[in-house]
C-alpha cells in the first residue's frame, strides 16, 4: 500500500476519527486505526465496540491496500507535522510496519493485521430518515446537560428519541434526564421516522454527533434500528449501539396543572442567580426564590461565609411562595434560553417546577426543587 | 424406649458439655470463683495445655467444710441472695461450674476458712464425690484439676493443640487480669516462664499499669483515658489514638460490671466513635469499663457468661461513643509518640553511616505510627532518598523569630518552613515538624463538620423517585431509621411490602447510587444497629473538599502564615491527626535531640 495525501485533509480527518479510540485499552487492536486504501480514496475506521466511525477522503493511491496503526499517535504526528506538507505512507514488505514520510520527518509504526479489527455489524436498519443539521444540532444541545452520568441507572445515561403525538402534529422528541431535572426538545417528524422505535443514544455518541456537524450543515442522514443507530454527517459515517433498556414514563412527571406563573427576563434571571451563588459552599448550591407580587427575592446563604440576596421585578401575580433551588441547575437550564423571556410555572416548594422558554417552539424543561 | 429420669452424673456432663467447652473454660471458672472469694493473690498453673493439670491458688476467703461439700454439689452457691437473678454482683451465681468440672475430671479443692481450725479437701472424680478430709493449707483456696475431659473422650478429640489451648488460656486470664488491676496474678506453666502482674493502684493509673502490662507499653504512650457517665451508666478505661492502631479487631475488650464479655455492639462503637479518624481496615486498642446497675443488664444468657444483654442497649451505645468522642477530641492534639520515636530509632542508623546526610531531605518520615513497623520503612526507604545531592532546604530561620510568648504554646513557635511542605517549629522542650497540608486538611475538615452539623442537609427532591427493591426485613429496618435518615438528607417511604422509594437525596453528594446506599445502610443497620454508612459518606465529601480547599504541601508559607496554622491546630479538636488518620505533625523532645548526638 502507498497512500499521498494532504496533510490538512488527513489532519481533519484523523481529528474526527481518534476521539473514538479510548486512551486506555485491553484489546491492543481497539487503540488502532483502520487504513484503507483502494482506488483514489483513503478510508480511516475506529471503534471502541460501542462506536465506529469510518471517513473516507480523497488521495492518491498506488497500490492499495490496508492496515492498522496506533490511533492517538498518528493523530498526534500527523498534528505536529509542518502545513501544507504532503504525507506519503506506504507498508513495508512484510507490512509490521507503516512507513510515513512528509517533507524531512520519517516514521516508522508498528502495525496490527487489518483483519483482526472488529466490525460493528449494523444489521438491519428498519427507519432512514434526514433531519437538518441545525435541528438535529437543537435536539442534541437543549437536552444534553440532563443526561445522567450515574451508571447505576444507564437507562437515563442518553437521550431518548421517539416519535410522540399522533397525526399532523406528529413529532420527533429528545428527551433527558438525571432524575433532578428534565429536558424535552421536539421537530415536526421527518418523512421516513413515523413508527420507529423509541431509542436511548449513548452520551458518548451524543457528544461526538455533536462535533461532527458543528462543520458540516447538510442533512444528515439517520438510519435506525431496535438496537442501533447511524449517522451519516458529509464524508462521516458514525454508527453506534443504543442503551439497552426502558426510558421511564417521563410524561408523567411533567407537570400540567401548575398555576402560579413567574415570567422573568433571561439575563436578568441568569446574573442575579449566577451572582448570588457566588457565596453558596459547595456543599449546598441552593438558591431560595422568595416569590410575592411582581417581585423575586434570591436568597443565597452560606453558614461558612456569608450570604447574598438580590431583587428583581417580574411578573407574578399568585400567592406569595418560597421555594429552593440548586443554583447550578437553574444555570444550567437558563443558559438553554433563547428568548429574552423565560417561564416559570411553578405548584409549591416540594412539586416538579415547569420552565418554559418564551419564544423557542418545543423546548421545555422541568426542574426539581431543594429543601433548604 | 421408656421415658427416664436421667442419673445424676448424666445430668452433669451435659451441663458441663455447656459450661466447660475446653481447658479455658475450666481456667475461666476456677479464677472468677476466687475473684469471688476476695482474693488479692492469684496464682494459675497449667500443664498440657491445661489438658493434664489446671491449678488455681488463691489467697481469698476459703470455704468451711460444711460449704466445701455443698459447693461440689449442682446448683450450690453462696452467691445468689434470695435467688434474685436480677442482681448479680458476682462473677458465678449458678453453683454449676464445680459440679460441671468435677463430672469430667479429676477434681480436688483444699480450702480453709478463718474459722476452722484446720483446712479440708475434697475430691471429685468423674461426679463421684469423696469423704471430706483434714488438710494442711494455711489460707485461701487450691482447686486442682487432673485429666479434664477423661470421663467424656468425645469431648477430648475436639481440642486443639497444647499450643492453642494454651494461648486461649492466657487470652482468658489476661481479659480476667485487665478486669482487676488490684489483684496479683501469676500464671504458670510448662510453655513458658511465670508471668506475673504485680497488684497495681486503685483507680486510671493502676488501671493503665495493667493495660501497659498486658497490651504492651506503646499503648499505654498512646493512651488517652476515656471517661463518661449518663443515667447511670458509667464508662471508663483507654482507647489508642487514632494513630496507633492494627489491622484487625482482635485488641477491643469490653468489660461489663468487670466481667470480660465479647458484644458486636463494641465494634459499632468504635466504629462510631473513630470514624473521622480511621480507614475502615484499621482498628484501634480499646478496653472500656462499663459499670451499670446489675438489673440493667442480663449476664444469664450464654452457658459461659461471654455474653450479656442490655437492657437499653442504644443508651449503653451513646454513652459509649460519646465517652470515646470526647476522649478522642481532648486528646485529638496529640499526635502517636510512636512516630517521634520511630522518627528518632530512624535516625540512628543513619548517623554513624552516613554522617553528611541532611534528614531535612528525607521525604520518608510521614506514615510513620500509622503503619506498624515504621521505623523500620523509615531507615529502608529513606536510604535511597539521603544520597540525593546537597541540602536543599529553604530555611529562612533569620525570618522567623522565636519570641518567648510564642515558644510557651504547645507547638511553639515556627521557626522555617523546609521542602515548602513541613512547618519547623520550636517549643520549649523540643522542636515540631508539622505536614502543613495535612494539618490544614484537618482544620477545613473539622470546620465543614461543624457547619454541617448546624446548619443541616440541604435535600435535592428527585423528579423520578428511585425505587429500591429489598426483602421485607430490609424495607422495615431502613424504615424504622427514615427519621434519622432524613435528618442527613435522604428522604424514603415504603413502596409496597419489598420496597422503598427514595424520593429525596443529600444534594452534596450530587448523583447518587440511591440502591447502592440503601443497601449499605439496610445492611449496616442489620448488624450494627446505625445508619452510619449515609453518615460516612456525607463526611467523606466533606473531606474531600477539605482535601481541596487546604493548603497543599509546595506552598511556600510566610513566618506570619506559619504562626497561625500552627495556633489554629492548637485551636482545633482532632488536630493532631489527618482525617486519614495519619499524624500532622511529630514532636521531637530535646532529650531526644540530645541523644541522637550522643549527650545523653
Ligand atoms: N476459690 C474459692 N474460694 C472460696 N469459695 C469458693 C471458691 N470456689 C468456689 N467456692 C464456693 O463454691 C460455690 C460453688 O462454686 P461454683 O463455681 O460451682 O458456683 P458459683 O461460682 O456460685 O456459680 P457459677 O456456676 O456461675 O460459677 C461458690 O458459690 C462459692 O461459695
Ligand atoms: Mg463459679
Amino acid at each position: 500500500m502507498k497512500v499521498t495525501v494532504e496533510r490538512a485533509a488527513l489532519l481533519k480527518s484523523l481529528g474526527h476519527v481518534h476521539r473514538v479510540v479510548e486512551r486506555r485499552n485491553t484489546i491492543p487492536i481497539l487503540a488502532n486505526v483502520l487504513i484503507r486504501a483502494e482506488g483514489s480514496k483513503l478510508s480511516f475506521k475506529a471503534t471502541d465496540l460501542d462506536l465506529e466511525i469510518t471517513e473516507t477522503i480523497a488521495a492518491e493511491v498506488a497500490p492499495g491496500g490496508s492496515t492498522t496503526v496506533p490511533a492517538h499517535m498518528f493523530h498526534e504526528i500527523v498534528r505536529k507535522l509542518p502545513e501544507g506538507t504532503q504525507v506519503v505512507l506506504e507498508s513495508s514488505g512484510d507490512r509490521t510496519m507503516l512507513a510515513l514520510r512528509a517533507g524531512r520527518s520519517r516514521f516508522t509504526l508498528q502495525t496490527l493485521p487489518e483483519s483482526d479489527f472488529p466490525d460493528l455489524a449494523a444489521g438491519e436498519m428498519t427507519h432512514s430518515f434526514k433531519v437538518g443539521a441545525a435541528d438535529l444540532k437543537r435536539l442534541i444541545d437543549k437536552t444534553q446537560f440532563a443526561i445522567s452520568t450515574e451508571e447505576t441507572r444507564y437507562y437515563l445515561n442518553g437521550i431518548y428519541l421517539h416519535a410522540a403525538g399522533s397525526g399532523k402534529a406528529q413529532t420527533l422528541r429528545a428527551v433527558a434526564t438525571d432524575g433532578h431535572r428534565l429536558a424535552q426538545v421536539e421537530l415536526p417528524l421527518p418523512k421516513g421516522a413515523a413508527g420507529m422505535p423509541g431509542i436511548i443514544v449513548p452520551r458518548k455518541t451524543v457528544s461526538e454527533v455533536q462535533r461532527l456537524i458543528e462543520d458540516n450543515d447538510a442533512d444528515v442522514a439517520i438510519d435506525l434500528s431496535q438496537g442501533k443507530i447511524r449517522f451519516a454527517i458529509g464524508d462521516v459515517v458514525l454508527t453506534s449501539k443504543l442503551i439497552d433498556g426502558t426510558f421511564p414514563d417521563y410524561s408523567r412527571v411533567i407537570p400540567s396543572g401548575n398555576d402560579k406563573e413567574l415570567v422573568v427576563d433571561k439575563k436578568e434571571f441568569e446574573q442575579a442567580v449566577d451572582r448570588v451563588s457566588t457565596v453558596s459552599s459547595e456543599r449546598g448550591r441552593a438558591v431560595k426564590l422568595s416569590l410575592s407580587s411582581g417581585r423575586l427575592l434570591l436568597t443565597v446563604t452560606n453558614p461558612d461565609s456569608g450570604s447574598a440576596t438580590e431583587e428583581l421585578e417580574v411578573e407574578y401575580a399568585a400567592e406569595p411562595l418560597d421555594i429552593g433551588f440548586n443554583s447550578r441547575y437553574l444555570l444550567d437550564i437558563a443558559s438553554q434560553i433563547e428568548s429574552e423571556t423565560a417561564i416559570l410555572r411553578l405548584a409549591d416548594p416540594g412539586s416538579p417546577t415547569l420552565i418554559e422558554d418564551k419564544d423557542a417552539k418545543g423546548t421545555l424543561y422541568v426542574l426539581m426543587p431543594m429543601r433548604v | 424406649m421408656p421415658v427416664r429420669q436421667l442419673s445424676e452424673a448424666t445430668v452433669n456432663r451435659i451441663a458441663a458439655g455447656e459450661v466447660v467447652e475446653r481447658p479455658a473454660s475450666v481456667v475461666k471458672e476456677l479464677t472468677e470463683n476466687a475473684l469471688d472469694a476476695g482474693a488479692t493473690k492469684i496464682e494459675i498453673l497449667t500443664d498440657g495445655g491445661g489438658r493434664r493439670l489446671i491449678r488455681v491458688t488463691d489467697d481469698g476467703d476459703g470455704m468451711t467444710g460444711a460449704d466445701l461439700t455443698l459447693a461440689v454439689d449442682r446448683h450450690a452457691t453462696s452467691k445468689l441472695n434470695d435467688d434474685d437473678l436480677l442482681d448479680i454482683r458476682t462473677l458465678g451465681f449458678r453453683g454449676e461450674a464445680l459440679p460441671s468440672i468435677g463430672s469430667v475430671a479429676h477434681l480436688s479443692i483444699t480450702t480453709r476458712h478463718n474459722s476452722e481450725p484446720h483446712a479440708w479437701s475434697i475430691a471429685v472424680d468423674g461426679g463421684e464425690k469423696s469423704e471430706l478430709k483434714p488438710a494442711a493449707l494455711g489460707a485461701g483456696t487450691r482447686v486442682e484439676v487432673r485429666d479434664l475431659f477423661y470421663a467424656t473422650p468425645a469431648r477430648l478429640k475436639f481440642l486443639k493443640s497444647d499450643r492453642t489451648e494454651g494461648e486461649n488460656i492466657r487470652e482468658t486470664i489476661r481479659r480476667l487480669a485487665m478486669s482487676r488491676p488490684d489483684v496479683a496474678f501469676t500464671l504458670a506453666g510448662e510453655e513458658r516462664a511465670p508471668i506475673t502482674w504485680a497488684a497495681a493502684l486503685p483507680g486510671a493509673p493502676g488501671r493503665l499499669a495493667r493495660l501497659a502490662d498486658i497490651l504492651g507499653h506503646e499503648f499505654r504512650a498512646n493512651a488517652v483515658e476515656v471517661r463518661g457517665e449518663r443515667n447511670g451508666i458509667a464508662v471508663e478505661g483507654f482507647a489508642a489514638l487514632p494513630t496507633h492502631t492494627r489491622a484487625n479487631a482482635l485488641g477491643q475488650y469490653l468489660f461489663v460490671n468487670g466481667r470480660p464479655v465479647r458484644d458486636k455492639l463494641l465494634i459499632g462503637v468504635v466504629r462510631g466513635a473513630y470514624a473521622d479518624y480511621l480507614p475502615r481496615d484499621r482498628h484501634p486498642i480499646v478496653a472500656l469499663f462499663v459499670t451499670l446497675d446489675p438489673r440493667e443488664v442480663d449476664v444469664n444468657v450464654h452457658p459461659a457468661k461471654a455474653e450479656v444483654r442490655f437492657r437499653d442497649p442504644a443508651l449503653v451505645r451513646a454513652v459509649l461513643i460519646t465517652s470515646l468522642q470526647q476522649a478522642l477530641v481532648r486528646e485529638g492534639q496529640r499526635a502517636a509518640t510512636s512516630g517521634g520515636s520511630a522518627t528518632i530509632a530512624a535516625f540512628r542508623p543513619a548517623t554513624t553511616t552516613r554522617p553528611g546526610w541532611d534528614w531535612r531531605r528525607s521525604p520518608a518520615y510521614p506514615p510513620l505510627s500509622t503503619h506498624g513497623n515504621a521505623a523500620l520503612g523509615f531507615a529502608e526507604a529513606a536510604q535511597a532518598a539521603f544520597d540525593v545531592g546537597g541540602p536543599s532546604a529553604d530555611a529562612r530561620v533569620a525570618v522567623a523569630e522565636a519570641t518567648a510568648d510564642l515558644i510557651d504554646n504547645p507547638l511553639g513557635a515556627a521557626r522555617a518552613q523546609v521542602h515548602e511542605t513541613y512547618i519547623v517549629a520550636q517549643t520549649r522542650d523540643g522542636i515540631v515538624i508539622v505536614d502543613q497540608h495535612a494539618a490544614h486538611e484537618r482544620i477545613v475538615y473539622e470546620r465543614m463538620k461543624a457547619a454541617l452539623e448546624k446548619a443541616g442537609v440541604a435535600r435535592q427532591i428527585l423528579l423520578i423517585p428511585e425505587i429500591v427493591e429489598l426483602d421485607e426485613a430490609a424495607v422495615e429496618r431502613v424504615l424504622a431509621r427514615a427519621d434519622e435518615l432524613s435528618r442527613y438528607g435522604l428522604a424514603i417511604e415504603p413502596f409496597g411490602p419489598g420496597a422503598v422509594a427514595v424520593r429525596e437525596t443529600p444534594s452534596m453528594l450530587g448523583h447518587i447510587d440511591a440502591r447502592a446506599l440503601i443497601r449499605d445502610l439496610s445492611e449496616h443497620i442489620a448488624e450494627w444497629d446505625e445508619a452510619l454508612p449515609l453518615e460516612r459518606r456525607l463526611m467523606h465529601v466533606a473531606s474531600t473538599m477539605a482535601c481541596h480547599g487546604s493548603v497543599r504541601a509546595g506552598r511556600r508559607l510566610k513566618p506570619e502564615e506559619m504562626n497561625a496554622l500552627l495556633r489554629e491546630m492548637e485551636a482545633t479538636p482532632n488536630s493532631g491527626q489527618c482525617n486519614h488518620g495519619r499524624p500532622t505533625y511529630v514532636e521531637l523532645k530535646l532529650s531526644d535531640i540530645e541523644s541522637l548526638f550522643g549527650r545523653r
